[in-house]
């Protein structure tokens, strides 16, 4: 079942000299419960091919479609709570909230969305990541893959159908990396959740199911690197 | 092509770094642009008020200090030779009081002796035509003889005396004082060696004066001092000017020094304001590039050279910050000056319209700059302690070290996380809450003033007249038919006529009194309406009851009844009301009843009128004026014109000076409020795109800068209230109680004004960053981390 489609997805920086066409007429889709790699060269468009299909940025053509629902037709307002409800981002340098602590941070994008906290979800996700003993602990306490654990557990807990995570491995130490990775790809099978990650590291992209390749804003599928 | 100058210096990087980020450089500017202007204009503002008040007090009361009275020759001669003395000028005169019967032409006359320095004390008596007398021969009078005895220099006047006629020869004319207009009076003025010779006999040794100017700097009540010492006179021989000497910081009078403390006061406030402002703005502007002091550090700056950075930084801003601040400065006194002439160009001539306030601008750029260095202290004590290691973590925004996690789980979590960004970082939250309180603080206590204000200088009332027709002797002479022609002419915009009749016995359940009866007409009647406190005007509008002043002489109130005796017999009248106020001078023990003109013809058998008083058109020329006066030969022609012109001008600079101090409170309080919520978004953007790329609405965000604006509001509304009301409280007491006796009452409305105008400028505060965060590109402020 296809999850994530993007068609004919273009986007385009500037006017005149300025001009950077960052995505050149993008098509690919992603079925339910995938986890594709995107790799790149830094500046062939991977960051914005990720933030297109988050709705964080706009593609000057095209569609990308999310469980069938166009997030590019809607109004502003509808497609934020749309990417709350459905999309979890984790992103390179963590973006934790450094007035909330750790529980707070991952119970976050409940609160935005006025709902009750599952405790015993909130419990399940606190062991899974490993920061049952630090929930109370402020951001600034903690150490960089504690922080990327967080910001995991942030993506995870509404329980989107697609996670969308920006090089999460990039500020880290090969070992905090493993542990990363490890921690992503067991909770998006447990929770059959959809991941397309963004990573320089080849080592990481041949755990992923699927490989896509940007380079000079063309998409190209590398296909599976698993059976 | 443009070369990039070389640096040669790493502190070369500072203009380089306020050129990159012009718009978070630009608030603090505007900080300190508005600091400097508050202390600037206000310095400024009370500069030009002293300036005024001083050409004021001059103009009307002379330029003189000090007054000495009942010399000897030789003793006047001794204090003129003093030292510091600069100037002195004897004069005498009989009949100040126009109450004796020296005239000319018939008309009561002042005679005075003066030297002809003495002329230069008083530049509202200056001479119009001719020249000072000399020989005892010539005298001078005052212009209004000229124009209504069509006199010239060279003719001869005669003045009647008790003693006999004195004829002399007229060598100049002298502008008219408002005394003497008032009092429909001539004055005479001879040379004070031909004074003595005529009336050295009939003067008072009160009136008997030796003005003196004492030279600049010199301190003026030791010296009045030592005179008394030496001549061994006493306190009442001696007068000050006090008002001059007051503006002049020279008064030693207790409660001048009062005032000299309720300024300084304010002057600190206003001073401490500024400090708040510009602390708060720079304190933040550090905070929020932690992140940037930890890149210098990273590439090999010491601690020094970082504290040393945020110094160079913040005198980069100041030298355009500061001139920039002044200059509004200047400016916004120039729109009030200008537009002084404009409304009062009599009064405020010599006023230049391009004035400039040395000591208003000095202090502004000393306070602006000695402020900058003071704030920046702690900040730059902050850049360098930055560690290396901020530089390259990466959290969402590392503007303050958070010690404790806000609480999301009693309010919604935007609303959580506003009051934890205002809460947060105590010293900032202190110093904006503390900036925010300082506009109620300044306002409460500069609205001191307009107390001050109405309780010093009595405004024209409604009911003052221009000139007046007044019958001789307090009768009733003024018959209706000229009433009503002097009222029909084009250039009398109202007039009104009261009949008078004094001392007559009445009775009441309080038993028996003396009354003053007065009539009044339908224009009187509304005016006092505002000062009715009981009952109604309507019966003694139709002649059925009569009005009572409440003057503590009696308790009577509506309903009573008071039995008046006439010669045509006895009237029982009702009292239809209480009036708290009349403008009429009475004895004491005597009652002052109102009625209307029906009634008191009915009381008295009584038609003519006692006082007609005569408003008239703008547009009234001397010729008019002069025609109202020759239709009311026989009768005393006051003129009021000068006086209401000196006294409406007071009221209006004065009132202009404090409403436009509260309006630049008021602006300043906007501005501050505004630019402090604005630096506070742009400190925090980049955690805001965060939350926005995490999920959080362009609702829930501007919900939480509201949230934020909320607590800094409340909190400053509640320093503000803490400190500025018993301040108020200690103001009120030093300024108006201690003189006036009012007692001090809650400053409700001046509060209420002042809050209201903050919470006007924090709803502002909130919309102005609302547009930007609805125009917040997520991916932008994501990747500028």
């Amino acid at each position: 079942m296809k999850l994530l489609e993007a068609e004919h997805v273009t986007k385009i920086y500037g006017t005149g000299e300025a001009r950077v066409e960052a995505l050149k007429d993008v098509s690919f889709f992603l079925q339910k419960g995938e986890f594709a790699a995107v790799v790149g060269e830094s500046g062939s468009g991977k960051s914005t091919l990720l933030n297109c299909i988050g709705g964080l940025d706009t593609p000057t053509s095209g569609s990308i479609r999310l469980n069938g629902s166009d997030l590019f037709a809607m109004k502003e307002h509808e497609r934020t709570v749309f990417r709350r409800q459905n999309i979890g981002f984790i992103f390179q340098s963590f973006h934790l909230i450094p007035e909330l602590n750790v529980e707070q941070n991952i119970i976050f994008p409940l609160l935005l969305d006025y709902q009750k906290p599952d405790l015993s979800r909130v419990e399940e996700l606190l062991q899974v990541l490993g920061l049952h003993d630090r929930r109370f602990h402020l951001p600034s306490q903690l150490s960089g893959g504690q922080q990327q654990r967080v910001a995991i557990g942030r993506a995870l807990i509404m329980r989107p159908m697609l996670v969308l995570a920006d090089e999460p491995t990039g500020n880290l130490d090969s070992r905090s990396s493993e542990e990363v990775m490890e921690l992503l790809i067991r909770a998006s099978r447990h929770y059959q959740q959809t991941i397309l990650m963004i990573t320089h590291n080849t080592n990481l992209a041949a755990s992923a199911d699927r490989v896509l390749q940007v380079s000079d804003g063309f998409l190209k599928d590398l296909g599976g690197v698993r059976p | 092509m443009k070369h990039a100058r070389t640096m040669k210096s790493y502190l070369d990087l500072v203009p380089i770094s306020a050129k990159v980020s012009r718009h978070q450089s630009l608030l603090t500017r505007l900080c300190i642009v508005l600091a400097v202007f508050l202390v600037s204009c206000i310095f400024s503002m009370a500069d030009m008020q002293v300036r005024t008040e001083i050409n004021q007090s001059i103009s009307q009361d002379g330029s003189w200090h000090a007054v000495f009275r009942g010399l000897t020759k030789e003793q006047a001669a001794l204090i003129t030779a003093r030292p510091e003395i600069a100037q002195a000028g004897r004069y005498e005169v009989t009949n100040y009081r126009l109450d004796m019967d020296y005239t000319i032409s018939g008309k009561n006359t002042a005679i005075c002796g003066l030297d002809e320095t003495f002329l230069q004390f008083y530049p509202a008596l200056s001479i119009e035509e001719g020249h000072f007398p000399s020989g005892n021969v010539q005298a001078m009078v005052t212009a209004s003889a000229r124009e209504q005895l069509n006199l010239s220099v060279g003719d001869p006047i005669t003045l009647d005396t008790p003693q006999g006629s004195l004829t002399f020869t007229i060598s100049g004319f002298t502008s008219d004082t408002s005394s003497m207009l008032r009092g429909d009076a001539f004055g005479l003025l001879l040379d004070i060696d031909t004074y003595r010779s005529y009336f050295s006999d009939v003067t008072l040794a009160a009136d008997m004066e030796l003005y003196v100017q004492f030279v600049p700097f010199c301190r003026i009540q030791r010296v009045i001092r030592d005179i008394c010492v030496q001549f061994d006179l006493e306190d009442s021989s001696v007068g000050q000017n006090a008002k001059l000497l007051g503006l002049m910081l020279q008064s030693g009078d207790d409660y001048m020094m009062q005032l000299y403390i309720t300024a300084l006061l304010l002057a600190v406030l206003v001073i401490l304001a500024g400090i708040f402002m510009i602390s708060g703005s720079l304190s933040s502007s550090v905070a929020r590039r932690t992140q940037f002091f930890g890149v210098l550090r990273c590439l090999g700056a010491t601690r020094r050279q970082a504290a040393r950075f945020v110094r160079a930084e913040a005198l980069y801003w100041c030298r355009t910050a500061i001139p920039m601040g002044l200059a509004l400065s200047v400016f916004t006194v120039w729109i009030l000056c200008a537009f002084l002439r404009l409304m009062t160009p009599s009064l405020y001539q010599q006023m230049p319209v391009f004035g400039v306030s040395i000591a208003g601008l000095a202090s502004g750029a000393l306070i602006g700059l000695i402020t900058v260095l003071l704030s920046v202290g702690a900040p730059a004590r902050k850049a360098a302690s930055v560690s290396p290691l901020a530089a390259v973590s990466g959290n969402a925004g590392t503007l303050h070290p958070v010690r404790k996690a806000a609480c999301t789980s009693r309010r919604r979590v935007q609303t959580a996380l506003g009051i934890h960004h205002a809460s947060a970082g105590r010293k900032t939250f202190l110093l904006l809450s503390a900036s925010f309180a300082f506009s109620i603080i300044l306002f409460l206590s500069f609205g001191t003033m307009v107390d001050f204000m109405h309780h010093a200088l009595t405004p024209l009332q409604p009911y003052t007249p221009d000139v007046s027709v007044v019958s001789p002797d307090n009768t009733c002479s003024i018959s209706p038919a000229l009433a009503s022609e002097l009222s029909s002419k084009p250039y009398v915009r109202r007039a009104f006529a009261r009949s008078f009749s004094y001392g007559l016995p009445a009775h009441s359940e309080e038993g028996d009194a003396s009354l003053n009866l007065i009539s009044y007409e339908q224009y009187q009647f509304g005016w006092a309406e505002d000062s009715l406190i009981e009952g109604s005007l309507d019966a003694a509008i139709e002649g059925q009851g009569v009005l009572v002043e409440a003057d503590g002489e009696h308790s009577l109130s509506a309903g009573d009844r008071i039995t008046i005796d006439t010669e045509l017999g006895s009237y029982e009248a009702a009292v239809a009301g209480v009036l708290s106020y009349t403008p009429f001078s009475r004895e004491p023990g005597v009652w002052t009843v109102i009625c209307s003109e029906d009634l008191f013809y009915r009381l008295t058998g009584e038609e003519n009128y006692t006082i007609l008083d005569i408003q008239l058109d703008r547009f009234a020329t001397e010729e008019n004026v002069e025609e109202l006066r020759s239709m009311a030969a026989g009768c005393t022609f006051s003129d009021r014109r000068m006086s209401n012109s000196e006294g409406r001008g007071a009221y209006l600079s004065f009132s202009l000076f404090v409403y436009g101090f509260l309006a630049v409170i008021a602006l300043i309080a906007v501005f501050n409020i505004m630019n402090s919520i604005h630096m506070s978004v742009s400190a925090r953007v980049q955690e805001y795109g965060a939350m926005r790329a995490i999920g959080m609405s362009i609702r829930q965000l501007i919900e939480m800068v509201a949230a934020e604006t909320s607590v800094y509001l409340l909190t400053g509304m509640l320093l503000g209230c803490g400190v500025g009301l018993p301040l108020h409280y200690l103001l009120y007491s030093s300024l108006i109680t201690s003189k006036w006796g009012t007692p001090w009452h809650l400053p409700v409305s001046s509060l209420l004004l002042i809050c209201l105008v903050m919470v006007l400028a924090a709803v502002l505060a909130v919309i102005g960053p609302a547009r930007r965060i609805r125009h917040l590109s997520i991916v932008a402020t994501i990747a500028d981390q």
